[in-house]
């Protein structure tokens, strides 16, 4: 029996080069209501709705240079939904006056053995955190406003405790590489907030 | 008092002793001369005891607490201080009397001036001053008189005000009509225009219309003339391509004359019912959304049209979408745009009746135009179908993908949904006619009130009245489906019929023939006649071209008479008797059969005029045959 016939292209296109383009920005706890109003307002008019999310991050070090990093995040409320693995590459060093953060994103589908696999190919847990907090959509636009909670004891995520007094507010598209005009929607979206939050973007390497 | 001092002075003049030595001499105290005499009184001088009367009060009040040293002072022992000179205390006297003097003066002339000091009287007992009562009235008169006039001054300033916002509000100033149009409508400020959207975008429309208006000031208002009733300080300014009014109208029509069309219909098609509160802005907003929607679902409408491929080809042309989905069935779909300047010319007779299901067929458009939304769980996923999402780590293979994928256009929904309409309206026209026409066994059917948009059902029963208790045997569950119809017999057999109605008809032709046999069968069973032979095919005897023929031969208690009955649907009812051989007419004399109990088997047919006997139907002209045939005992 013949082997099925192997494309000897790469598969590029489609789904497989997604970037993310993200703006971030953080609120008062205090402040919260009325940001959540606003949104309400701004965004598609829908129930909000809460999720609650239990995020692993793992690390495999290598001999050499920067550790590869995944994440892996599993949902609180819904305990049947499958695990969602995500790579995020290190953000494109582009002209200064792109407006929001983009990097290559890989998003991945899981099942709950997700953890042992990870393990088995030799990641080890770095950290892991507990995320609730209340999603918003407008159009290909996603709001995320989440609480950041430490997991005490790793693997329980009923103790938890809040890391900050704040609640993080991430203003995030996907879309293929080369489409400039996402990063100016997502500029005017922000603007629409501005006294409440400022969403900018943050350069992770400038935090370490 | 001056004489009494005037007296003491005088005895002065003897000089006082002082001591007497133990010799007796005398020791005077040394004569003050005249000077010191002089001194002394001069300070005996009381300047606060004075017997005038016509001091001022205040004065008088003044100088006593602080003259009220001075007495005490005299009283005691002279002491002559020889460092001051004696008239010190005098002077220092008559200088504060000076100041005295000249303060009283000051007041006075300040006094007389009335610029800067009055003087009022103090209160008095009212026991002690007795004013007249008249002037009491007066005062309080004046009093009420002042205090009325300032509410009253008060109150006119209150109701200008309010005289002043309902002016206002009549008017409608821009800002609150703003607000009015903002609680309704999404607007936003770009630059120093204000912008608004007024398309389906926020509830998941994907149609690439921009959809916004812009909010203009109406400044073209005399305020010299009188302010029309519905003028309105705001205006909106709507894209030019969404102008007007639009609808769908959508119509079945059949190119036979058999059933005629199903009609026409518009959707959307709403009438400018202009409440009272209404604006004008916001009648013309919902227009241009209406319009806007129109657009949409014939845009989705025409694009699947064109992509999906269906035995009969769909035709588009301009604004219209014709298809068939049965041969000699059109349906058209088609854009009605009116930009409102003009009346429209074709007369359009028909008004919109007020039909239920017209909205659940607006209502099922819009739901099939949205998508709706399901958010990601964990919230970092992409967004997706949430199935698509289970299809990595389920493993799902093409098939489950596919069947996943949403493959149903908007378009093959209606015409799926149209068929399916026609289907049931004609096999009810069928059942009825069939029903109108045949009286001898009676059709009933009884439709289901819970069906789904793709699939109906009824129930139907063949009797004969007043027998149907007794047969009660045919009864069909039909299930209108799409395309089909799906016979279920009560006796188990399924059998599927196309939509031509013909064959519908003649099934149920042929389950009517076949009832009047069963009937004849239960009949039989209750009059205690024997069954002989029952078929529901028979291969004897013309062919009949709808269905078959049945048959039955009953046999009765005593043996002696036969009933048999061929039914065909086409071919009518036959019914034979047997009689026995004594009966008949000519008795064929044999010589092997001899002995006269052979006279009483059943020999010749006889056959039966079912037209001209009595009864009202087949069944019941049976039972009278059978009752006639079977001889009392």
């Amino acid at each position: 029996m013949e082997a099925p016939p192997v494309t000897v292209m790469p598969v590029t296109g489609g789904t497989i080069n997604m970037m993310e383009y993200l703006l971030q920005g953080s609120v008062l706890d205090q402040s919260l209501e009325s940001l959540l109003h606003r949104l309400r307002g701004l965004c598609d008019n829908m129930e909000p709705e809460s999720f609650a999310d239990h995020e692993l991050v793992y690390l495999l070090k290598g001999q050499q240079g920067n550790p590869f990093m995944l994440r892996g995040r599993r949902s609180l409320l819904h305990p049947t939904a499958p695990w969602h693995l995500r790579y995020l590459g290190q953000p494109e060093v582009g002209d200064k006056s792109r407006h929001a953060l983009v990097r290559n994103c890989v998003d991945v589908a899981a099942s709950h053995s997700l953890p042992e696999f990870l393990n088995e190919m030799g990641f080890r847990m770095d950290h892991e955190f507990v995320a609730k907090g209340q999603v918003f959509r407008k159009g290909a636009m996603k709001v995320v406003v989440s609480k950041l909670l430490r997991v005490l004891a790793t693997g329980n995520t009923e103790n938890t405790e809040p890391l900050s007094l704040s609640y993080l507010v991430e203003l995030s598209v996907l879309a293929p590489a080369g489409q400039d005009t996402v990063s100016e929607d997502m500029r005017s979206f922000a603007e629409q907030l501005k006294p409440l939050v400022h969403l900018e973007k943050i350069d992770p390497k400038r935090l370490m | 008092m001056g004489a009494v001092r005037i007296r003491s002075c005088f005895l002065q003049l003897i000089a006082q002793v002082q001591e007497v030595s133990l010799d007796g001499l005398e020791t005077y105290v040394p004569l003050l001369s005249m000077s010191q005499n002089l001194a002394k009184l001069a300070q005996r001088i009381d300047f606060n005891q004075s017997s005038d009367s016509d001091e001022d009060g205040p004065e008088r009040e003044s100088r006593e607490p602080w003259g009220k040293p001075e007495p005490e002072e005299d009283e005691g022992t002279v002491k002559f201080q020889p460092s001051l000179w004696p008239w010190d205390s005098v002077r220092n006297n008559l200088r504060s009397a000076l100041t005295e003097m000249c303060v009283l003066h000051d007041v006075l002339s300040v006094l007389k001036d009335k610029k800067y000091m009055a003087l009022d009287p103090v209160s008095q007992d009212p026991a002690l001053t007795k004013t007249p009562q008249v002037f009491q009235l007066i005062s309080k008169k004046k009093s009420l008189a002042t205090a009325a006039q300032l509410l009253l001054k008060g109150a006119e300033k209150l109701t200008k005000s309010l005289a002043e916002n309902q002016e206002q509000r009549r008017q409608r100033d821009f800002n609150s009509e703003l607000l009015r149009l903002r609680s309704q409508w999404k607007l936003r400020k770009v630059g120093h225009k204000i912008l608004g959207d007024l398309s389906y975008r926020s509830a998941g429309s994907l149609f690439p219309h921009h959809g916004t208006f812009e909010v203009i000031k109406n400044t073209d208002i005399d305020l010299d003339k009188k302010v029309p009733d519905d003028y309105c300080p705001l205006n909106v300014q709507i894209p030019s391509d969404l102008e007007g009014s639009a609808y769908i109208k959508v119509s079945i029509q059949k190119q036979s004359a058999d059933i005629g069309d199903l009609g026409t219909v518009s959707l959307f098609r709403r009438q400018p019912k202009a409440k009272p509160g209404s604006q004008m802005w916001h009648l013309k907003l919902e227009a241009a959304q209406n319009v806007l929607l129109c657009k949409e679902i014939f845009a989705q409408l025409s694009r699947e049209a064109v992509q999906i491929k269906s035995q009969i080809p769909h035709i588009v042309v301009k604004n219209q979408i014709i298809s068939q989905p049965f041969p000699g069935l059109q349906l058209s779909i088609s854009l009605c745009h009116s930009t409102g300047e003009k009346k429209s010319q074709r007369a359009s007779p028909d008004k919109s009746k007020p039909d239920d299901h017209l909205y659940v067929l607006e209502h099922n458009l819009h739901q099939l135009i949205r998508e709706v939304h399901t958010m990601p769980h964990p919230a970092s996923s992409p967004f997706g179908h949430k199935r698509l999402r289970l299809a990595g780590p389920m493993a799902y293979d093409k098939a489950e993908i596919s069947s996943l994928q949403q493959s149903e256009g908007l378009l093959e929904k209606i015409i799926k949904q149209a068929k399916h309409i026609f289907l049931r309206s004609r096999t009810a026209r069928t059942i009825d006619s069939l029903a109108s026409r045949i009286e001898d066994p009676q059709i009933q059917a009884h439709w289901s009130n819970i069906n789904s948009v793709y699939e109906s059902s009824v129930k139907v029963l063949i009797t004969s009245q007043g027998y149907e208790q007794i047969c009660k045997s045919i009864q069909l569950q039909l299930n209108i489906g799409v395309e089909q119809i799906r016979v279920v017999h009560r006796d188990g057999r399924v059998i599927t019929l196309s939509h031509q109605e013909q064959e519908l008809q003649d099934f149920l032709l042929s389950q009517m023939s076949q009832h009047q046999v069963h009937a004849v069968q239960q009949l039989a069973k209750v009059m205690g006649w024997h069954v002989l032979s029952f078929s529901n095919h028979v291969g004897l005897g013309p062919i009949e071209s709808i269905g078959n023929a049945s048959a039955i031969t009953v046999a009765s208690p005593s043996g002696e008479h036969a009933i048999s009955v061929r039914n065909g649907p086409e071919s009518g009812c036959k019914v034979l008797v047997q009689f026995p051989r004594n009966q008949a007419k000519e008795l064929p004399k044999s010589d092997a059969v001899q002995d006269a109990r052979w006279t009483h088997l059943r020999g010749p047919y006889r056959e039966v005029h079912c037209g001209r006997m009595e009864g009202r139907n087949f069944v019941y002209k049976m039972e009278l045959l059978m009752a006639a045939l079977s001889p009392c005992p």
